[in-house]
């Protein structure tokens, strides 16, 4: 017999990767503040993330709280997670979620170096898309550690 | 032979106390690298002349930080499975990483405050030379502006110790909550009640 398990543990990492998004939202949702201020949700972030204005995604002199890339990855998290219910009759007993993770993470690299040496040029619309996948990827890839099994009653 | 089946599958209650020695290592070694990094890419930037590049060292070194420090509660989980016990729930693990990641934040602010004896000057000559190399970028004045003010703000705001650890845990605590759970998949043993 199969049952969802750790509903509270996937409620709290839930709230909390919303939470995480949206503050990435930065001056967008949260007032913005004089140019030589650090706005609160880039306090948040600053560890994290290296906040380039220039790879960051800014509407009338708004501006995110983090870069594309990273919000990208919080975006994936967050959806990636809120389907998980939904993921895991797919991903059970599956090892495809933890391939695509380590594709994605491969891509990431292969993106970021190729830019680097300047191969090509990616973009923040391809930062973000990449990043997404990511984000995604690692979520459903522990999606199943939320399905468990009674031996007794299997 | 009852130590043989307890150690058959995961405690019901893992203490912090059970976890720490896990996070502290982990979170040690980690911390000590990415500072260490840091370290190495400001004093380099410091000597350097600017180059103009969006692609500073320290842009580069601080995608490396970023990636490694997400890797804390992947490897906390591997140390605590390896040493304490082979079989860790999912809640546990997530909780290690959590606690790993507030480890070596704290850790960071800790070396920083100790760095900031020894070099009063880093910051100050560190946000200097980021704005030179920002100055010698070519792009419209009021971007460039805008990339000084941002950066140079960030590093100064964000150097008190306080300010770094409150700041700095909720999430870097989240991420490697999550990797932490990674690290559960791939090291964990199975106990009875299986997951798969």
């Amino acid at each position: 017999m199969r049952r969802f398990s750790n509903p509270f543990l996937y409620l709290f990492v839930l709230l909390f990767l919303y939470f995480v998004l949206i503050t990435s939202m930065g001056e967008l949702l949260w007032g913005t503040v004089p140019p030589n201020e650090l706005h609160w949700t880039e306090k948040l972030f600053f560890g994290l993330c290296h906040q380039l204005p220039d790879r960051t995604y800014t509407i009338d002199g708004a501006m995110m709280a983090v870069n594309t890339r990273c919000f990208g990855i919080f975006l994936g998290m967050a959806a990636g997670w809120t389907f998980i219910p939904y993921a895991i009759r797919f991903t059970a007993g599956k090892r495809w979620p933890i391939l695509i993770l380590l594709a994605a993470v491969l891509l990431q690299i292969v993106d970021y170096l190729g830019n680097l040496v300047e191969f090509w040029q990616n973009t923040n619309h391809s930062r973000t898309l990449l990043g997404v996948l990511f984000g995604a990827a690692l979520s459903i890839s522990v999606s199943d550690l939320f399905l468990t099994r009674n031996k007794n009653n299997s | 032979m009852e130590d043989e089946q307890a150690m058959d599958k995961a405690p019901d209650s893992i203490s912090i106390g059970d976890m720490l020695p896990s996070a502290t290592v982990v979170g040690l070694i980690f911390s000590i690298i990415t500072f260490a990094i840091s370290l190495a890419v400001g004093y380099y930037e410091i000597s350097s002349e600017p180059s103009g590049s969006l692609f500073s060292a320290s842009t580069i070194s601080g995608s490396i930080i970023c990636l490694v420090s997400l890797l804390g509660g992947v490897l906390a989980v591997w140390h605590f499975v390896k040493e304490v016990s082979p079989y860790i729930k999912l809640g546990q693990g997530a909780a290690l990483g959590f606690l790993t990641g507030a480890v070596m934040v704290i850790l960071s602010a800790v070396y920083g405050e100790i760095w900031s004896f020894i070099d009063p000057d880093y910051t100050d000559k560190l946000v200097e030379a980021t704005i030179a190399n920002f100055e010698a970028m070519e792009m419209p004045d009021a971007q460039k502006d805008a990339m000084i003010d941002s950066v140079a703000g960030s590093v100064r705001q964000q150097s008190s110790f306080v300010s770094q650890v409150l700041w700095g845990i909720p999430v870097s605590g989240i991420l490697n909550l999550l990797t932490g759970m990674v690290g559960v998949k791939i090291f964990a043993k199975k106990e009875d009640e299986e997951t798969f």
